[in-house]
């Protein structure tokens, strides 16, 4: 049923079009060095060649160091997307497997799991970044990912939680169960595949959380260090030239918004396509 | 009935306990103190920062310090913050009231303003209005706030000055003016970061809320009030909305704590000074007390809206569970 | 060099200018001041941010302030205030001070000698925690023959005695203070809401978001043309100077590059220019971070570190940071000190030099990946930036790419500024971008450059040490004639220039935003503040929040 799923959304246009958006995104980030035109931390001029109006040679122009901000908003993929792709599935593997856990054993487990989603989603998630940060100094785009997705898993545990107890109970895993199957064989053969749509929505739904979070970061100054380009540090230095260099901030921006809004209607396809096979079940 | 007041209330202080304790083991490892960055300076001898770490107590082991902040928290105290030369309760009692006057705006305004555009967006499903309204709601997600708060300052503050650039109330003593002066003022002063909040609000409960009504638009009883020959406005109103809001309410007591840690920035931009700010700050200059009883009051906040959100959303979406 | 003429002349031109509008202008009107941090405290002996001497210096008056030339020897220029007169003793370990009578406190008080008496023992009282009272340690007592006479005996000769007293001690009420324990004054609600005796008096303050003063009709040197004073507290710097653009603020201490492009078309904000006393550089940890006995193996090096100076393009950096707006730094101190020299033999920038240095001195890029390196070890250091300062971090992405050109590897590094204050002091570090604010004195060149001790050097993160530099600046401080002094700092600074202990990055100058309804004068580099009280707003310019802020007297 869960390959019904998957087939639906492979004939919806929107979940259609959103997909090849954030395709596209991957493979600008992949193939960023070959596509940029400059090196990104290139800097010919800052003194003449500062914050140009884009033209021909610089298409989005350039920024207060006289380096390509297209080439940056290229570069910037690599390390956005790649620092919200790394949390996001570090933050769905943590909650499924946390999630998985609380529902197959129950008991303790689950109690402490829960009290565990408990006491940190009761934390706003970006304070407790910038603590992290304060604490432990500037971090590295691998430690960003830990942090961002040590801290975002909550949500994909609660809906792996309560997806597999309401599979547990089922007929097809009581009918498994009484064959004799493990425990561990029916959550990998069974409940694992039947959950994955769901898990998929918490995936894009974590992504389009992470990459606001690293603009966020950014904008006070703890998130990718510099000269290393990342969307977020593009947009922080655009936000000094708002009204004098719009192109500092409408690049960056566009980008941004063009991914997480494809990961939203990913999502949201995605949710109305298990919605209607669960209708039609 | 009593009993599940009492475990929920054990389960919350539980929950606080832990948050405070991890928070304290958390800031020992932080670099700096209190006095760091207050009392640097090139003609501050060194002798002056060891005093004041003594007459904090910072000079002490870590577990003498939370024992004894412990025990004064029990005892109803909350500490002194260095920082700001007040008592941690003076500081706090200035900025909660205004994070729950801006974040309960926000939240009303946004929820109000998110569910009517679902309705309406469900009403005219797959016309243009929804299409429209779509993309407006999946930018209002997609731009962070920090941003949307700059542009918003730019030009309705600088550009257009329609509304304060920042602030949270005119200048002068204000509480002489009439009443209805007196909110006027604070209104006006509310308006951008209240809107710039509810927008993002709004944007996500429009999401949830269309969705869900969508999946309920599709179900019996709805053609059953479609068959007595209901309009369909009121079948939106009165039958699908009753039904499909109760997740909605419940995922909005979910989604606070990241609303109060949100507004951080916008507090910040707009100089808003509630307790995301406040805390922010503390954060900053490691002013140890002040972290900890922000957090503290934050994740009472917290649990305390879950709790209510779920009673809401109980009171309110009775309906189709009790009908079979 | 004729850029740095230029720029001295506009300030002087600035200065007679704004001098000669003093007595003109009349009464009426409130400054609101748009700020980007709140005071700490309005307690003085606790006050040690700029925000908190802005508000506390018109609430209290000083003795004595220093003159527009900010002289600190003897008390050549020094204005009067609530002293009317002194003389010293023929020793000069004695100075006498006689108040001026008509000096009230805000509650009618008469403002005695009694009073200075008071805020000597408040300052030196360790319960208190003054954090300035280390300037007061030449001070052995004050007597008070009269009840305005005030008699201060100084332990010891120096030639910036009179400065270093009258800088730092401000009287306070003993006659509302005295009643309440030293340890209880810091948070006492009678010092977060003081009685002063300066140009202006206390209204509200609201922490965090707003402090309001109104004018001291009885103050002795005569009522001050505006009716008060309101500072708005913003945390961030846009809505700092969105506040002033938006005409909700009247003035802005300074303004940052970026706000220049967006001043309005209509010229109702100008920026007016006032020196400044600070100055930033690449400091150098010469000591091995892992093991502080070693020298650290890149920077223990002089001539590697000149190699590195020569390779940096600071004009560059200025003019992309700053444009015109601030000038390359010349070594540890300010042009705006008067001890300032700005013939001084600098490390001029030519990177085929700097490169042929790096080869001579062993590195080469032997694997071609762009980075020299020598037995092993690759030319590369970790750069520490405070993530508050967006200058300072500008100024590490530029010299990031200009060493990157002659094979050096900069890793830059942000910290929020607590954890790169720990990280400073630890001497946990290569190399970070430090900034000092002078004050008139040259005294402070001792804290942040001399040789690491209980006296001098507390605050040289690098732990720098040379002879040469740490004798002629204890000579200097000890001088008593203005030319002495001068003669022994030059050689100082040139020892600090020569060892480079540092890259000497910029001077930025400060300009405060100014709207076009207010008058200000002549704003002293090392207080805007100072001359608050003969501010005006011209009448045809009056707003409604001057009529409706206007407090009640």
């Amino acid at each position: 049923m869960a390959t019904n799923t998957w087939r639906r959304l492979m004939h919806d246009r929107p979940a259609r079009i959103a997909a090849a958006v954030l395709g596209t995104a991957a493979l600008v980030a992949f193939f960023a060095p070959w596509l940029a035109r400059y090196d990104p931390t290139l800097q010919p001029d800052p003194v003449t060649l500062r914050l140009l109006a884009p033209s021909w040679q610089h298409w989005f122009g350039t920024d207060p160091f006289s380096r390509d901000v297209l080439s940056r908003v290229l570069h910037g993929a690599r390390v956005s997307l790649g620092v919200a792709a790394g949390a996001m599935l570090l933050a769905v593997t943590l909650g499924a497997a946390l999630g998985a856990l609380a529902a197959v054993f129950g008991g303790w487990v689950d109690a402490a799991v829960g009290a565990l989603v408990d006491v940190l989603i009761a934390m706003p998630r970006l304070l407790v970044v910038i603590a992290l940060v304060a604490t432990f100094g500037a971090l590295s785009p691998w430690w960003l990912i830990a942090l961002i997705g040590g801290s975002g898993w909550l949500a994909t545990a609660r809906i792996v939680r309560a997806e597999f107890r309401d599979h547990l109970q089922r007929d097809y895993v009581l009918a498994a169960r009484a064959l004799g199957a493990s425990r561990w064989r029916i959550v990998w053969q069974h409940l694992l595949p039947a959950v994955a749509p769901q898990i998929a929505v918490a995936a894009a739904l974590a992504l389009a959380a992470v990459i606001p979070l690293e603009a966020a970061l950014s904008f006070v100054g703890l998130g990718i260090q510099p000269p290393l380009p990342s969307w977020g540090n593009i947009l922080l230095d655009g936000t000094d030239y708002l009204t004098t260099a719009w192109w500092l901030v409408v690049f960056p921006l566009g980008a941004v918004t063009l991914t997480v809004g494809s990961a939203l209607v990913l999502a949201d396809r995605l949710r109305a396509a298990i919605a209607g096979e669960e209708h039609r079940r | 009935m009593t009993r599940l007041v009492v475990t929920r209330a054990l389960h919350a202080a539980a929950v606080c306990a832990v948050v405070a304790t991890s928070v304290f083991v958390l800031l020992q490892f932080a670099p700096g103190d209190p006095f760091a960055t207050s009392l640097d300076g090139a003609d501050i001898p060194p002798g002056v920062r060891a005093e004041w770490r003594a007459r904090y107590g910072f000079d002490r082991p870590p577990t003498e310090r939370f024992v004894r902040w412990a025990g004064a928290l029990a005892r109803g105290e909350l500490g002194y913050s260095a920082s700001r030369h007040q008592t941690v309760a003076a500081v706090v009692s200035d900025a909660v009231p205004r994070t729950l006057l801006l974040v309960g705006v926000a939240l009303v305004i946004g929820f109000a303003a998110g569910v009517g555009i679902a309705v309406l967006q469900a009403r005219h499903h797959r016309r243009w209005p929804d299409r429209v309204l779509g993309a407006l709601t999946l930018g209002g997600v997609a731009v962070p706030e920090f941003l949307l708060a700059l542009l918003a300052m730019t030009w309705l503050g600088v550009r257009w000055r329609l509304f304060p650039v920042a602030g949270i109330g005119s200048l002068g003593d204000t509480a002489a003016w009439p009443l209805w002066e007196q909110v006027a003022d604070l209104v006006w002063h509310l308006a951008l970061p209240a809107i710039v909040l509810a927008i993002a609000v709004a944007s996500r409960v429009a999401r949830h809320q269309r969705a869900a009504l969508l999946g309920v638009l599709d179900e019996d009883f709805i053609r059953t009030a479609r068959a007595k020959g209901l309009g369909e406005w009121d079948v939106l109103w009165r039958h699908a909305l009753p039904n499909a809001i109760g997740p909605v309410i419940a995922l909005l007591g979910l989604a606070l704590p990241s609303l109060v840690g949100g507004a951080v920035l916008i507090e910040r931009i707009f100089g808003w000074p509630g307790m995301g700010l406040t805390l922010f700050d503390a954060l900053l200059a490691r002013d140890y007390p002040l972290v900890l009883a922000a957090v503290l009051l934050a994740t009472v906040l917290a649990v305390l809206a879950r709790t209510l959100t779920d009673v809401i959303a109980e009171l309110v979406a009775p309906r189709r569970t009790r009908e079979p | 060099m004729t850029r740095i003429f230029l720029g001295r002349l506009a300030l002087v031109l600035c200065l007679a200018a704004a001098c000669g509008g003093r007595d003109r202008g009349p009464t009426g009107g409130i400054v609101v001041v748009s700020a980007g941090a709140d005071a700490e405290t309005l307690f003085p002996p606790l006050v040690v941010t700029n925000q908190g001497r802005a508000v506390t210096e018109l609430i209290y008056d000083k003795l004595a302030d220093i003159g527009p030339g900010l002289n600190t020897i003897g008390d050549a220029g020094f204005v009067p205030k609530l002293a009317s007169t002194w003389e010293w003793s023929r020793d000069s370990l004695t100075i006498t001070f006689h108040m001026n009578p008509n000096a009230r406190w805000h509650d009618g008080r008469p403002v005695t000698a009694r009073d200075v008496q008071y805020a000597f023992k408040v300052w030196t009282d360790s319960a208190v925690g003054a954090v300035q009272r280390s300037a007061l340690a030449s001070v052995d007592s004050i007597a008070t023959p009269d009840a305005l006479t005030a008699r201060v005996h100084f332990r010891e000769r120096a030639p910036e005695q009179f400065f270093a007293f009258v800088y730092t001690l401000i009287p306070l009420p003993a006659h509302r203070l005295a009643a309440i324990a030293d340890t209880a004054l810091h948070d006492a609600a009678e010092v977060r809401a003081p009685v002063g005796n300066g140009p202006f008096r206390f209204v509200s303050w609201m922490p965090r978001v707003r402090l309001e003063l109104a004018a001291n009709a009885a103050y002795y040197a005569g009522r001050p043309r505006l009716d008060g004073v309101v500072y708005v507290v913003a945390a961030q710097g846009a809505t700092v100077a969105a506040r002033l653009l938006a005409g909700e603020a009247d003035f802005l201490e300074q303004l940052a590059p970026p706000d220049f492009a967006q001043l309005p078309a209509d010229h109702s904000v100008r920026a007016q220019a006032y020196g400044g006393f600070d100055y930033l550089f690449v400091q150098f940890n010469l000591r091995d971070p892992a093991a502080t006995e070693r020298a650290h193996p890149i920077f223990g090096d002089v001539a590697l570190r000149r190699a590195l100076t020569l390779g940096v393009n600071r004009t560059a950096i200025v003019r992309s940071i700053f444009d015109t707006l601030a000038r390359p730094a010349i070594g540890p101190f300010s042009r705006t000190q008067w001890t300032a020299d700005t013939t001084l033999r600098g490390i001029p920038f030519d990177s085929a030099l700097a490169a042929r240095a790096l080869d001579s001195l062993g590195w080469h890029d032997t694997n071609g990946d762009g980075v020299r390196e020598r037995g092993g070890r690759p030319l590369a250091f970790s750069l520490l930036v405070p993530a508050s300062s967006r200058a300072r971090q500008a100024a590490a992405v530029l010299l990031q790419a200009q060493l990157k050109t002659i094979g050096v590897r900069v890793t830059i590094e942000q910290a929020d500024f607590n954890a790169f204050l720990d990280r400073a002091h630890r001497a946990a570090f290569d190399a970070l971008v430090g900034g000092v604010r002078t004050s008139p004195s040259p005294r402070g060149v001792r804290d942040v450059w001399s040789t690491p001790g209980p006296a001098a050097g507390t605050q040289n993160f690098g732990r720098w040490s040379n002879t040469t530099f740490d004798a002629h600046v204890d000579s200097a401080l000890a001088a008593t004639s203005a030319g002495a002094v001068r003669a022994h700092v030059r050689t100082a600074y040139q020892a600090a220039i020569d060892d480079a202990p540092a890259i000497w990055l910029y001077e930025p100058r400060l300009f405060a935003g100014v709207h076009r309804r207010l008058t200000v004068g002549a704003l002293r580099p090392d207080a805007w503040w100072a001359n608050v009280a003969s501010w005006s707003i011209d009448p045809a310019q009056r707003l409604p929040r001057d009529r409706r802020a206007s407090p009640t007297p």
